[in-house]
């Protein structure tokens, strides 16, 4: 049986970076990825706006993965291209591709298979099913990597940031997109993408409303949309707009079905990890990039790899020390914080990354320790589709971690 | 060449009558005016072969369910179609209602009943709602996928030399004097008796033959279709108490492993195969009726199909206004399971067949992947390694799997049609992974290019154009 220290899942950009850091620890490292090429999803995406953070660029998708690319070839790591994963359990992983069916082992197991895109299902779209539903990276696919169109009158569904992007991808393409409905009263997209995408174009986005159904025999006619409360039920007249294509940008969600019996975080539909990205219930196995939480920017997909691939490595050779375990907590207003398990230190810090639920103005984040304020960080605006983070000297960590939003009359005195 | 008989529409029961008369050594040709078989009411039900305590008693509609549903396994066992007795469950609070159902499935000829107390009740279903206290087992109801029935019926058809045209609609069917001539208006056809099996389509073929016409209803049942990845709820197909309109909304596992639960019974004034947010939310609640923690976030599709109603039977009958036509009409539930059994009705009954049924040539299913330990797969790639390339990832799909179903008796052309034969595109993804691999697989083989590879019909192309860039 072929046997590694460090097996990685998937050479998008989380499992790039993880496979490069998991070789400088000497670890024997394999990387696996079921396309072609490596890249993953970035390979799609030749918008630029990747690599503000990490490269202090503005890259495209497939520039930004060229440069992991390159790393990672003066890397010992072997790649296994065109190479599908069937099975995962514990730490065997079982393999398909033209050359044969093998399971393979290794001591630690990267998993960065990345998300898939919420489908019509997910929103239970109502109407007929003609041709002409797609998923907002579906059409970004066959638009960028097959040069073909799928549709001339577009509306798109949720303003998820896959779609934003597409209104203006498709507009450039002659196509009309006739308009953004998101179900919610606010976006879930980067301002930055609503501002480039939607209002320069003109686009109309139309909050609180949601398509009602869809209408066409074998190709789309048209959708019916109405404005809906906060409870997403229908409180307004019907309209219907003629359209021969409907995308639907309806939000990602952790393509974890591979491993067998995974307890999920409901918020994330991702797994529950400590701060080394291990699994919490299974040692060994990490997970990073949007295969643990949906991201927004792939530089902390890379960050998160590297932890990832990091620990991964030092666990192979029987090198990571856990130290004492503490929870991490939120309070009301916050979605999810990740990781959920930090350990005790000295002289480092601990990142911890988290979402709020809904638009928060003039607020402080602050983090506690047995009461004590230990870190806090004024935002003036924070939205949920902006993946945000703390950081806390591990000097002051001796109990658990509470992450909560608190008032701008706070004055850093412990409550 | 004068065929022996003519079937308009391939739906299963279409399809189902063109099997019987292939192995009864007949000469036959099957209609269907869209790309694929399957394509009307037989894709878009719940896949239950019912036991037949249901069907009133006396009705074509007991006998045939009845008979149809000791055919399936051994039919089933001939086509390669897999098929499962995994037992249906009615459950309710009502014991007399229960024990009418009991009787009338024991007038029908349904044995293998058991009446199920409460204790029982919860033993074979844990996950159910306390408030439902009796129930009734029929352990001779099963599972199957309609439209993988449907096209082996088809199939195996085509190997045994009938002949299945796809896009062909029926415009004139003029009687000579001695047979049909029928016609689509590019190409014409002879023979000697037509069937009209077109389902929601009937009145129009009726007319067009001078046949009788019938008064049908369109009664639309809605379905949600859960991730394969959920932990079973039930083995057993659930129903609640029937109802004077429909069987009720079942939850019920699908031979494929994922949660099937509808449909409802909503009368529809045209024919529509639209979904629509009151009829799913119905669906949703007389579900959670039964099983209250239904994880309906999971779901990965919604989809609906329509029930042809004619009164309150099944009509299957030779025209009394013209001669050598057979009319088939109102086939609603149930009538998956009946449809083996109206075979042997239009056959023997009807056409008074007697010929001993021949050695039919068996049809090959496709050769997948994704139940096969790592040895097996092996062994496949290195017999072929298109089974070493993977297209859908959700449903675990080969390249070599596409490939056999492109190739496949009935010639499929349609992303939809290789849908069905391979699971390709039924995932949680829904095809946004595989579709765009699919149509390439079309284009590599030479059958359709890629930009004219369409979802179903010729009409539904995927692609519209080239970007402009």
């Amino acid at each position: 049986m072929l046997n590694y220290d460090v097996i990685v899942i998937g050479g998008g950009a989380g499992g790039m970076a993880a496979a490069i850091e998991s070789d400088k620890t000497g670890a024997k490292t394999l990387l696996i990825e079921r396309d072609d090429k490596l890249g993953g999803i970035l390979n799609q995406c030749i918008h630029n706006g990747f690599g503000l953070h990490y490269f202090c660029e503005e890259l495209t998708g497939p520039e930004y993965a060229n440069k992991f690319e390159k790393k990672l070839a003066k890397t010992k790591v072997d790649v296994m291209l065109n190479t599908f994963v069937k099975k995962i359990d514990g730490k065997n992983i079982t393999i398909v591709n033209e050359n044969g069916c093998q399971v393979v082992t290794a001591k630690s197991i990267v998993i960065a298979m990345g998300c898939r895109e919420k489908t019509a299902g997910s929103i239970n779209l109502a109407g007929t099913r003609p041709v002409g539903i797609y998923t907002a990276g579906q059409v970004q696919r066959m638009v960028n990597l097959y040069g073909k169109m799928v549709g001339k009158r577009v509306v798109i569904v949720g303003s998820g940031d896959i779609g934003l992007i597409m209104a203006r991808r498709l507009t450039f393409e002659g196509a009309k997109v006739l308009m953004v409905a998101e179900i919610m009263s606010f976006t879930s997209g980067l301002s930055r993408n609503v501002q480039q995408c939607i209002k320069d174009f003109n686009i109309p986005l139309l909050f609180n409303t949601s398509i009602t159904r869809v209408v066409g025999t074998d190709r789309v006619e048209g959708v019916y949309y109405a404005p809906v409360d906060e409870k997403y039920n229908i409180c307004g007249r019907e309209k219907y707009i003629k359209c021969d294509c409907v995308i639907l940008s309806v939000g990602l969600t952790p393509e974890t079905s591979i491993i067998e019996n995974l307890k999920l975080n409901p918020v994330t539909n991702g797994a529950f990890v400590n701060e080394y990205r291990e699994l919490i219930d299974e040692k060994g196995v990490f997970m990073c990039g949007n295969n643990l939480h949906v991201h927004d920017l792939v530089d902390n997909v890379s960050i998160e790899g590297e932890i990832a691939g990091h620990n991964a490595g030092l666990n192979a050779l029987g090198k990571l020390k856990h130290g004492k375990a503490y929870n991490v907590k939120f309070g009301d207003g916050i979605r999810y914080v990740l990781p959920s398990i930090v350990f005790g230190g000295k002289n480092e810090e601990v990142t911890i990354n988290f979402r709020v639920g809904y638009k928060i103005v003039k607020k402080f984040i602050v983090a506690y320790v047995n009461g004590k304020l230990v870190n806090k960080k004024y935002c003036m605006s924070l939205n949920p589709g902006e993946m945000q983070s703390i950081s806390i000297n591990k000097d002051f960590i001796d109990g658990d971690i509470e992450v909560k939003i608190v008032d701008g009359g706070f004055l850093g005195m412990g409550v | 060449m004068i065929y022996d008989y003519a079937i308009i529409g391939g739906g299963v029961v279409g399809s189902a009558i063109l099997n019987k008369l292939t192995r009864l050594g007949k000469k036959c040709i099957l209609f269907e005016k869209s790309d694929d078989v399957a394509n009307g009411t037989s894709k878009a039900n719940t896949g239950l072969i019912h036991a037949g305590f249901d069907a009133h008693e006396g009705t074509l509609k007991a006998r045939l369910n009845v008979e149809g549903n000791k055919l399936f396994p051994k039919l089933c066992k001939e086509l390669f179609v897999p098929f499962k007795q995994n037992g249906a469950i009615v459950v309710g609070t009502d014991l007399e209602k229960i024990k009418n159902l009991y009787a009338r499935g024991t007038k029908n000829g349904v044995s293998n009943m058991q009446i199920l107390d409460q204790p029982t009740l919860k033993q074979l279903l844990p996950n159910l709602n306390d408030k439902l206290t009796v129930g009734l087992l029929a352990k001779s109801a099963g599972i199957v996928s309609p439209y993988l029935f449907t096209i082996a019926l088809a199939e195996e058809s085509v190997l045994n030399g009938s002949k299945v045209v796809l896009n062909y609609e029926v415009k004139r069917a003029q009687f000579t004097g001695t047979h049909f001539r029928i016609t689509n208006n590019i190409e014409e056809f002879d023979a000697f008796w037509i069937i009209n099996a077109t389902g929601a389509q009937y009145n129009s073929i009726a007319k067009l033959l001078h046949s009788e016409t019938y008064p049908i209803k369109y009664r639309i049942g809605e379905y949600y279709l859960l991730d394969s990845l959920v932990s079973p709820i039930t083995k057993y197909s659930v129903f609640p108490l029937p109802t004077a309109t429909s069987k009720g909304v079942v939850i019920t596992p699908t031979i494929d492993g994922n949660i099937l639960i509808g449909p409802n019974a909503t009368d529809i004034s045209d024919y529509s195969t639209a979904t629509s947010v009151s009829g799913l939310n119905e669906v949703k609640e007389k579900a959670k009726e039964i099983f209250s923690n239904i994880p309906f976030n999971k779901n990965i599709r919604n989809f609906a199909g329509v029930r042809s109603i004619v009164g309150e039977d099944f009509i299957i009958e030779k025209s009394k206004r013209v001669q050598n036509v057979i009319n088939i009409a109102g086939i609603c539930s149930p009538g998956l399971t009946s449809s083996p059994a109206i075979a042997n009705y239009v056959a023997f009954d009807l056409l008074g067949l007697k010929n001993k049924e021949k050695e039919m040539k068996r049809r090959t299913p496709i050769e997948t992947i994704r139940d096969k330990t790592p040895e097996q797969i092996n062994a496949m790639i290195k017999k072929d390694k298109n089974f070493g390339k993977i297209i859908c990832r959700c449903e675990c799909v080969s390249l070599a799997e596409i490939i056999q179903a492109i190739k496949s008796p009935l010639k499929p052309t349609s992303v939809d049609a290789i849908k069905r034969r391979t699971r390709a595109g039924m995932g949680r993804c829904q095809g946004n992974f595989c579709m765009a691999k699919v149509m390439e697989t079309f284009d590599k083989e030479k059958n359709v290019s890629f930009d004219n590879v369409a979802k179903e019909n010729p009409q539904s192309k995927i692609i519209i154009g080239e970007i402009k860039g």
